[in-house]
């Protein structure tokens, strides 16, 4: 179970990081990627600038944090990872054809795959989450 | 410090270093000035750029029966007048939307698609590209106001089943 947790850590701590570094160079068209979901379009150029480097800020604690900000940064990846695949199911729903944006310019349109990745990247972080609740308090 | 609270530390770091790096940056996004895109847009994958297609040699296809033409103007543009022969599939039809229409016109082998102006309809050309990289995706040239004003072989009139159609793949009658 540890070493199935360690792995679930590394690889949604480093996921967050690598889309993190991907994103934060080019905020406009990160920007325009997220006004095209049609999503609480309005907050996008906010959340272009604040996304990716909270997903770099909490991806690098689920990697190198001490314990206590691992379980911190668990959390905090549910929390992401749950804005992320509510948008992205409002898009499918909605049949808009929009780039991902997940991983930058290059990520793909948003698919149903694209949810389902996103459930096992919240399964994954929510196993950290729990592996290391001793450290919550 | 319970974990909810150090987590909400986590998020308000990186809102904290997002916005000093915008601000920091030279070219940074102005949040307050950043305007939505009124089209929707694809990004470029790898496959071929769409071509531009001329009315003239756009209006030569018509009628052959592995070539499609897309109006991706609103609905209310289409009613009011489009290329005859023309399926209707809009900026925002989504991926299941395109998919379904070459689905629905598999024999496709070149798909004309316009908008109002030629930059109208990159976006949905760009996109059944992308999907479809076997197909010839043609963006046509000055859209359908240069076909209009063209006055080319295949008119255009209004759809007489647009308002029993149900959806962005009504297929237009020949007026």
């Amino acid at each position: 179970m540890k070493a199935l947790v360690l792995v679930a850590r590394l690889v949604v701590g480093a996921l967050f990081v690598v889309a993190g570094a991907l994103k934060i160079g080019d905020p406009t068209a990160f920007a325009t990627e997220i006004a095209n979901y049609r999503f609480f379009a309005e907050l996008a150029p906010w959340l272009a600038v604040i996304l990716p480097a909270t997903e770099i800020v909490v991806g690098a604690a689920l990697l190198v944090g001490p314990k206590k900000w691992q379980n911190a940064g668990a959390l905090a990846a549910i929390g992401l990872l749950v804005m992320f695949t509510v948008a992205i199911v409002h898009v499918v729903r909605a049949g808009i054809n929009v780039d991902c944006g997940c991983f930058g310019g290059n990520s793909g349109p948003v698919t149903a795959w694209t949810a389902v990745r996103d459930l096992a990247l919240l399964a994954a972080a929510a196993l950290v989450f729990r592996g290391t609740k001793e450290y919550a308090k | 410090m319970p974990s909810v609270i150090r987590a909400l530390v986590l998020v308000v770091a990186g809102a904290v270093v997002g916005l000093a790096a915008n601000a920091a940056r030279p070219h940074g996004l102005r949040i307050a000035a950043f305007a939505p895109p009124t089209e929707c847009t694809g990004g470029e994958h790898g496959a071929p750029t769409p071509a531009v297609m001329s009315a003239t040699e756009a209006s030569s296809l018509c009628g052959q029966a592995n070539v499609v033409i897309a109006d991706t103007r609103p609905e209310n543009a289409f009613v009011e007048g489009h290329v005859a022969g023309a399926v209707h599939l809009p900026c925002d039809a989504g991926g299941k939307t395109a998919d379904e229409a070459l689905a629905h016109f598999s024999h496709a082998q070149t798909i004309v698609v316009y908008g109002n102006s030629t930059d109208d309809a990159r976006p949905v050309a760009e996109s059944l590209q992308r999907r479809h990289p076997d197909v010839k995706v043609a963006v046509l040239d000055g859209g359908f106001v240069g076909w209009s004003q063209a006055g080319l072989a295949c008119a255009s009139g209004p759809c007489a089943d647009c308002k029993t159609s149900k959806g962005p793949l009504s297929k237009a009658s020949n007026p």
